[in-house]
């Protein structure tokens, strides 16, 4: 499989009145089209920052960062719908920014929605949606750009456990369904494993790579993971290294 | 939006008694308003009459009334409304057009928006009264130095509650849009412009009083008519009926007008929570 994104010796430092914030520090890593790459850390190590310049939001201070022409859907913590909108015209907006406003677009927005739940939804305003509906309108939203990789910020922190859980085999099905690459950061170890092919774990900030796991379970499914033998044993392995 | 929980056919009798007893409640507290100023008005009516106080400062209701219809009935009563109403109306647009405008190109940018926060806090702490001879002396005396004044204590006011409104745009929200790769016009247009329409209407709100003061204040200045030319003409005159007579004519006008501005508020102002 061909890597879609490399970092190469990636360091970022933030400058404020204060003083030097160094983020992350030579981060060498690639993630591969088709892969759900999770990446594990700390809170406040870096990995927001980490994923501002996978998306070209911030220039690295050292280092490149390297992809082969392929374009980029944020999903943050929190779904940021915009409160006097329509989820309509919530899944419009990536359409209007981009200029691709087209009739096609937005037909291709909305079968995207129908297919995964949304249509009752359509006209009603996010105040009316459950925080687990609203995650998922934030994914189509995302998805309406159709984008080659999706690049998620803690995308369930913002809800409760049960909500998370299910939102997160949701989320998971709907990208592996349009095989999207995806790159996934959060402080849930178990959340990670639960979804990853990959998986990296940062140190505390500065941000560096400790450690690379491959992840495979039989089953394809973050709920059905998480009942797996197997799963306890990988949340041993990574609880340790991000305590060590 | 809500979903509308059952039809109404099918609440249940507990949420029928607390929808009654919640009507209840506000017919209660509608009719206390109402009874209070009937017996202030009441009180202060019979002080006058049986000469408890001396009606001649106090003035009474019944002296009020009579003051107003004597104006009416002369023709001037609309002449100092008009005035006043079209200076206060005129000073309030010219003052949130501009406050609006100058706070979007201090949000554009942050260097004119150092630069100019100094002169913004002073201006802004100054008390434009003191203004009131230069204002005199660069307008005259007619309509144009009140609407002046009115603009000068609204201005500075805009601009800070509009600024506050634009600078407070959700981060995350800037961030998403960043990443959907938008320009500053999108950003502007898009998010900036919309979430900031609760502080749009709440600077509203706050210019309606505004634009009140500065027009009484500036024909407490300069005036040759308005009601703030009768409250001062009244109280030199020793008229106290024409006085209280003016402050009425005021209250209801100041009233009516925050009115609208609410009802603008429940048009425009319906989904963002
Ligand atoms: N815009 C910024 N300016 C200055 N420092 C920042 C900025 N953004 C983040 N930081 C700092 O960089 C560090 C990493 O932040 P972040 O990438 O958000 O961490 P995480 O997402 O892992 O919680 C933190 O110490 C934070 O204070
Ligand atoms: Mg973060």
């Amino acid at each position: 499989m061909k890597e879609v994104l490399r970092f190469e010796n990636v360091s970022m430092r933030y400058h404020t009145k204060q003083g030097e914030t160094v983020a992350v520090q030579d981060l060498n890593f690639s993630i591969r089209e088709g892969e759900f790459t999770a990446i594990i850390g700390p809170s406040g190590c870096g990995k927001t920052t980490l994923l501002s310049l996978a998306a070209g939001l911030l220039a690295p201070s050292n280092g490149r960062i390297l992809s082969s022409g392929v374009s980029f859907g944020y999903m943050l913590q929190r779904d940021e719908l915009f409160p006097w909108r329509t989820i309509e015209k919530n899944l419009y907006l990536p359409l209007e920014i981009k200029g691709t406003n087209t009739p096609k677009n937005r037909e291709r927005a909305l079968a995207l929605a129908e297919k995964y739940g949304l249509k009752q939804f359509l006209k009603s305003y996010p105040s009316a949606l459950s925080g687990g509906m609203r995650q998922r309108a934030a994914l189509i939203r995302t998805l309406a750009l159709n984008p080659d990789v999706l690049l998620l910020d803690e995308p369930f922190s913002a809800l409760d456990y049960q909500t998370r859980l299910n939102v997160c085999n949701d989320v998971y099905k709907i990208i592996r369904e349009e095989n999207k690459t995806a790159l996934l950061i959060t402080h849930d170890i178990s959340e990670a494993i639960s979804v990853a092919d990959k998986i990296f774990v940062l140190s505390k900030r500065p941000a560096k790579i400790l450690s690379e796991h491959v992840v495979s379970f039989p089953e394809d499914e973050p709920l059905k993971r998480r009942e797996n033998k197997e799963f306890s044993k990988w949340f041993e392995i990574l609880w340790e290294e991000l305590n060590s | 939006m809500k979903y509308p929980m059952t039809r109404l056919g099918e609440y249940t009798q507990e949420h029928l008694d607390y929808l009654k007893r919640q009507k209840k409640k506000n017919a209660t507290i509608t009719v206390a308003r109402v009874a209070i100023l009937l017996v202030l008005l009441l009180i202060w009516e019979l002080a006058a009459r049986f000469e408890w106080v001396n009606p001649f400062i106090t003035s009474s209701p019944s002296r009020i009334i009579k003051t107003i219809g004597g104006l009416y009935a002369d023709g001037t009563l609309f002449y100092h409304v008009g005035t006043t109403l079209s200076e206060t109306l005129i000073g309030f647009f010219i003052a949130v057009a501009v406050g609006y405008s100058v706070a979007l190109l201090l949000w554009w940018s942050e260097i004119f928006r150092k630069v100019s926060e100094p002169y913004l806090v002073v201006l802004n702490a100054l008390p434009k009264i003191a203004l009131g001879p230069l204002i005199i002396i660069w307008c005259g005396t007619g309509s144009e130095a009140i609407i002046f004044m009115t603009v000068l204590i609204g201005l500075i006011v805009a601009i800070l509650n509009m600024l506050g409104g634009f600078m407070s745009t959700d981060e995350n929200k800037l961030l998403l849009l960043k990443s959907m790769g938008a320009s500053k016009w999108q950003i502007l247009t898009k998010l900036v412009l919309p979430s900031a329409l609760p502080e749009f209407i709440s600077m509203l709100k706050i210019n309606v009083g505004m634009a009140w003061i500065g027009s009484i204040m500036g024909e407490y200045i300069v005036s040759k008519a308005g009601i703030g030319y009768l409250i001062v003409y009244g109280g030199q005159v020793f008229k106290l009926d024409l006085v209280m007579s003016a402050v009425l004519i005021l209250c209801v006008l100041a009233a009516a007008m925050y009115a609208l501005v609410s009802l603008l508020e429940k048009l425009v102002v319906k989904n963002t929570q």
